[in-house]
């Protein structure tokens, strides 16, 4: 830089190192499975902690990886019809449904110009391997929308590579928004109802706004809907821990 | 309700049902019930004493123990008469046996005929007057009257209803839980009765169980978890088909 008195600039002392502590940030973000928090219900709590058990026992066998709906897995299921006895299929998660033992994910490709969507059950004995790989998160927990989307979004190598990332990095989020065939869709995505942002809707604005007469804007304040899972997760999370470091 | 999975990888829907407090209250001989066989009465889970009047306990006092929700009885034959305060376990059952579930059905209130019964209707459109949903026709004209039990509207529910043939999959004995095959009539939490089967199919199914009943201060000492041959315990790795 050229300073304006003709002196040497300033002597400018390097910046100070900002020490990040790994093991406070490590222990902000943990992971607790969907399927472990309990649903809302008048069921004996003794019937979930004795599902748990059974989840756990299977979790020490069998390594199930954290994913997120919009990551991309691979799953090899046991098949008594293939010739290899297995069948490896490679897809896009787009919903988690389930609690406890019959939690299941949906795993979309579309291969050879077909969806295909194939619904696994995350605590089945004829899953023998889960790898995860590219591990991301979207902006909507269930992406259904991606049937009515241009196929272009939904088409994932099969034999694609594991994309590598380092342990203590947040999990990246996918801004992005998805192109739409046109219209019928299978569900009216526009609507408030469903909460989507991922979408870039191209519709004309009258169609928008009339959509946002199915919004139910009382929705958000009802008490009566809340439920608040903080204190219940802190207790999984120490059972969890507990049992799998035995 | 549950998912359990065989060792060739199918999956069983399960009811899970828990012996609550279980004991035999009383022992009522041929003659008295007069009846084909000797029954004994047994109770359910505990309740407060505070509800109900002195009377209702005299069965309780006797055997010693506290007020039961649910007094149910069981014929049994003379070689199976257990001493009255004995408590019953989950461990009565054992994996691979066949059980008949009985509860209250949900109650589903005044129903009309198409919910009860099943019946069609009649079309939406087309010209129907105002009926959609009603009976019909409830009887012919030479009948001249309405034959007794003819299906139509009322309380639908809360009746005593049998399962069959239920298969045990697992026993719990730390919790007293048995893991029964498909679904079972009644609500969640509601009491059940489950007796042996009485199916013919099954008459030979019970390969020496805990006779008269399983006694907990007894020798045996069960592991905590007991388990049918077919099913995929968690601990095994997963399945392949060779």
């Amino acid at each position: 830089r050229v300073s304006s008195d003709g002196k040497p600039p300033k002597f400018q002392p390097p910046p100070k190192p900002v020490i990040i502590d790994r093991k406070t940030q490590k222990e902000e973000r943990r992971f607790l499975s969907p399927e472990f928090i309990p649903p809302r219900g008048r069921t004996d709590p003794l019937k979930y902690f004795i599902e748990r058990k059974d989840m756990i026992q299977r979790r020490k066998v069998f390594n199930i990886p954290e994913f997120y709906v919009g990551s991309v897995l691979a799953v090899t299921t046991a098949d008594p019809h293939a010739s290899d006895k297995s069948n490896r299929f490679v897809g896009i998660c787009i919903q988690r449904g389930g609690k406890g033992l019959g939690a299941t994910f949906v795993l979309r490709n579309v291969i050879e110009d077909q969806g295909v969507e194939i619904c696994y059950e995350l605590y089945s004995p004829r899953i023998q391997a889960i790898e995860v790989l590219k591990l991301e998160k979207r902006l909507d927990e269930n992406l259904m929308y991606l049937r009515d989307a241009l196929p272009e979004y939904s088409t994932f190598d099969v034999n694609m590579k594991p994309v590598l990332r380092m342990e203590h990095e947040e999990i990246p989020v996918n801004k992005l928004q998805v192109r739409m065939k046109p219209k019928p869709w299978s569900k009216r995505w526009e609507r408030p109802k469903y909460n989507i942002k991922g979408i870039k809707f191209e519709l004309p604005e009258h169609k928008m706004k009339a959509a946002q007469k199915w919004s139910q804007p009382w929705l958000e304040f009802d008490m009566l809907r809340e439920y608040d899972t903080s204190k219940i997760e802190e207790k999984i999370r120490k059972e969890l821990s507990e049992e799998l470091e035995k | 309700m549950m998912p359990i999975w065989t060792k060739s990888g199918e999956k069983r829907p399960v009811t899970l049902l828990k012996v609550q407090d279980c004991h035999v209250l009383r022992y009522v001989s041929k003659e008295e019930s007069g009846g084909k066989t000797a029954k004994l009465l047994v109770g359910g889970k505990n309740v407060s004493p505070f509800s109900k009047p002195e009377s209702a306990h005299e069965i309780f006092k006797e055997a010693g123990v506290p007020r039961k929700q649910k007094v149910t009885t069981f014929n049994v034959t003379d070689d199976a008469i257990i001493k009255p305060g004995t408590p019953l376990y989950a461990a009565h059952f054992r994996p691979g046996q066949f059980v008949d579930v009985t509860a209250k059905t949900i109650g589903k209130g005044f129903q009309g005929v198409m919910k009860r019964w099943g019946f069609k209707g009649q079309p939406a459109s087309h010209g129907q007057t105002k009926t959609h949903r009603r009976p019909g026709a409830i009887s012919t004209n030479k009948a001249a009257k309405v034959y007794r039990g003819k299906k139509m509207p009322g309380k639908m529910g809360n009746i005593y209803r049998t399962s069959f043939g239920l298969k045990v999959w697992r026993i719990n004995t730390k919790h007293d839980i048995i893991y029964v095959n498909g679904s079972v009539p009644g609500h969640t939490n509601c009491l059940v009765k489950v007796r042996d089967s009485k199916l013919p199919t099954y008459k030979d199914c019970n390969k020496n169980p805990p006779f008269p009943t399983f006694f907990a201060d007894g020798d045996e000492e069960l592991p905590e978890d007991l388990f049918d041959e077919e099913i995929f315990q968690f601990t095994d790795p997963s399945v392949t088909f060779a």
